[in-house]
């Protein structure tokens, strides 16, 4: 057992979108701190994952302890505007599916919020929807 | 002033009564210890006294179930041991781990374990015991 791997765990959460949304149809995903420009009226997907709050689940300090970590996966989808949201629920279908009570690589999803339309999209010119995904991993010192 | 924080604490528990070890994934304990007392107020007397009799103790320990975690399954199952001749040492420490300080010890018999599934919380285990022989207290 050891201190959870931060990185593993974004590439679990990551690597899943990202191969299910390099299969047909496929759409381009962008993840955190990386460079994109969208090209206008096309459909795209954002994903940014951020680690949260983390509590004590067991005794032990720093041998034998069990932690909870939580953090939320939001997924934003972009499709053209002025045609409807059915492109982006079926989208939103395929990344709710995704994530949906699964349980991989130790990483607990819970059900997802969304996919939630937004007032304001960012960057405009794009219908938006935003899926949230609440995660917890169990670190076991 | 040395306060300590409840994560600090650990349980080791042996079946046999031999070799002490800990359960990994305990997340809390507790133990009452408890004296019984002896009425020896006399005719004439007008305060009631006593002297302290018999000790025993009881508590519970609770654990985040994890099947492969080193000491659970001996530990939870130990209360289906049939003809339980109490053997079953305990040693609750409230911190740190070395045996016999900061810490009780005693023989006992897990007398119920509850484990608990619900939907979107971690499997919870609990388990209480009672104490058979000598507490050994160790807190000072």
């Amino acid at each position: 057992m050891a201190a959870a791997d931060l990185n593993a765990i974004r590439a679990t959460i990551e690597g899943r979108l990202a191969t299910e949304l390099a299969s047909s149809p496929p759409l381009p995903v962008v993840f955190n701190n990386m460079p994109y420009e969208p090209t206008p009226n096309s459909s795209w997907v954002q994903c940014l994952t951020a680690f949260g709050a983390n509590e004590y689940l067991g005794h032990g300090l720093t041998t034998s302890g069990y932690n909870r970590i939580v953090g939320l996966t939001l997924i934003n989808i972009f499709t053209p505007l002025g045609v409807g949201p059915g492109a982006n629920l079926v989208i939103g279908k395929r990344i709710r599916d995704l994530y949906n009570r699964v349980i991989v690589s130790g990483v607990f999803f819970d059900a997802p919020v969304g996919p939630e339309a937004l007032g304001s999209p960012s960057p405009e010119g794009y219908f938006q929807t935003q899926v949230r995904v609440a995660f917890e991993f169990i670190e076991e010192l | 002033m040395a306060t300590i924080r409840g994560e600090s604490g650990s349980v080791e528990f042996d079946a046999a009564g031999s070799t002490l070890a800990t359960i990994v994934g305990t997340r809390s304990w507790s133990l009452t210890i408890t004296k019984e007392t002896l009425d020896t107020s006399k005719h004439g007397d007008t305060f009631r006294s006593f002297v302290g009799s018999m000790i025993s103790g009881s508590g519970t320990v609770e654990l985040v179930y994890d099947p492969d975690a080193t000491g659970q399954a001996a530990f939870i199952e130990d209360v289906v041991t049939t003809g339980d001749p109490a053997d079953a040492s305990f040693e609750l420490f409230t911190t740190g781990s070395t045996n016999d300080s900061d810490s009780v010890t005693f023989n006992g018999i897990i007398t119920d374990m509850e484990i608990t599934s619900t939907v979107g919380e971690l499997v919870i285990v609990s388990c209480s015991f009672i104490t058979s022989g000598t507490i050994t207290s160790n807190l000072e």
